[in-house]
């Protein structure tokens, strides 16, 4: 039987100029320099629409995507004998694709990624599996940081 | 025939590039496309009254071009593979389910579908019963599969007023 597509309804955001009011710890909110979404599925087509999906849903909330690139399928095929009983000669081979579809996006905040990622994945399709990668910046731990610049007084050069 | 030659031989001007290009196509190579269009074949019968709905008119090498799943998981999918068994079986069991507590009513193949943790189970049935009786069944399927399988269960379901409504073709 043919699946019907349903297409979720879209997040309509209305982007205001001014900085939003966020209740929060008080604590700087996180930067991500990108976030690869890795998917996986049987049906190309509804990998294709779930794709339109996502690139629109970016559009809406302003969210850069960077790139968008599909890896080569993958079939799984596996040779298992017609017949119950003896045949030995006439086999069957059955065949298992998995097609690909990657998507980086850059440069997002932390309430932007959760609330999009959660929008996205409730929303993912049956039959399609989806691997989120973040990429967040932090800052340079204490012992790695570089030493503090000696500042030149000229003043206390006695030559 | 050395006209011709002379041709391919010599450059070709503008003039004479599509009589050239004509004689360049005369081979052309592709991959042969061998699928199986004898698997799943049913015998036509002789008064030609045999129904067929949609899904069973489909043949299986048309699996993915107009012919859709039953089972829609990530089980099966590379890399995802180690519930796959348990996936299958709880699948059969659904079916196995369906099967006998919708046995008269049943008039399509029971999809399957997983999201998440839920598992949404839709098919067709006919409208022998009444509302109340079907609203009944509908619980009971989501009360008995939620409580074995141990996760949310959704029943999705369509009517039709009669199983010769979902002839497609016959045969």
């Amino acid at each position: 039987m043919n699946t019907s597509l349903r297409l979720p309804s879209l997040l309509v955001c209305h982007l205001s100029t001014s900085p939003a009011q966020v209740e929060g710890d008080g604590e700087p909110d996180d930067l991500y320099r990108s976030i690869v979404l890795e998917m996986k599925g049987h049906d190309p087509t509804v990998m294709a629409s779930y794709q339109k999906y996502l690139c629109m849903t970016c559009e809406e909330l302003g969210i850069h995507v960077e790139r968008v690139w599909e890896l080569p399928k993958c079939i799984e095929r596996r040779s298992l004998l017609k017949s119950v009983h003896i045949y030995k000669k006439h086999f069957r081979q059955y065949e298992s694709r998995t097609h690909f579809r990657n998507i980086e996006l850059k440069r997002l905040t932390g309430s932007t990624a959760d609330t999009f990622l959660e929008y996205i994945e409730r929303n993912l399709p049956e039959g399609m599996a989806l691997k989120v990668t973040k990429h967040r910046i932090e800052p340079l731990p204490p012992h790695i940081r570089p030493a503090p610049k000696q500042v030149e007084d000229d003043s206390t050069i006695t030559q | 025939m050395s006209r011709l030659l002379s041709m391919l031989q010599t450059p070709v001007g503008h003039a004479e590039a599509s009589w050239a290009l004509l004689l360049r196509r005369g081979i052309y190579t592709s991959p042969v496309a061998q699928k199986n269009i004898r698997a799943g074949q049913i015998k036509s019968s002789i008064n030609a009254n045999l129904p067929l709905t949609y899904e069973q008119a489909q043949k299986p090498h048309k699996i993915g071009v107009t012919k859709a799943w039953n089972s829609w998981n990530t089980s099966n999918l590379t890399g995802e593979t180690k519930d796959s068994a348990a996936t299958t079986l709880e699948d059969l069991f659904i079916r196995q389910f369906m099967k006998g507590t919708w046995h008269n009513y049943l008039a399509s193949e029971v999809i399957i579908k997983r999201r998440l943790n839920v598992v949404i189970v839709s098919f067709i049935a006919e409208r022998q019963l009444n509302a109340r009786n079907f609203y009944f069944l509908v619980g009971y399927t989501e009360e008995m599969l939620s409580t074995i399988l141990k996760r949310p269960i959704k029943v999705e379901l369509q009517t039709v007023r009669r199983k010769r409504d979902m002839t497609f073709k016959l045969i």
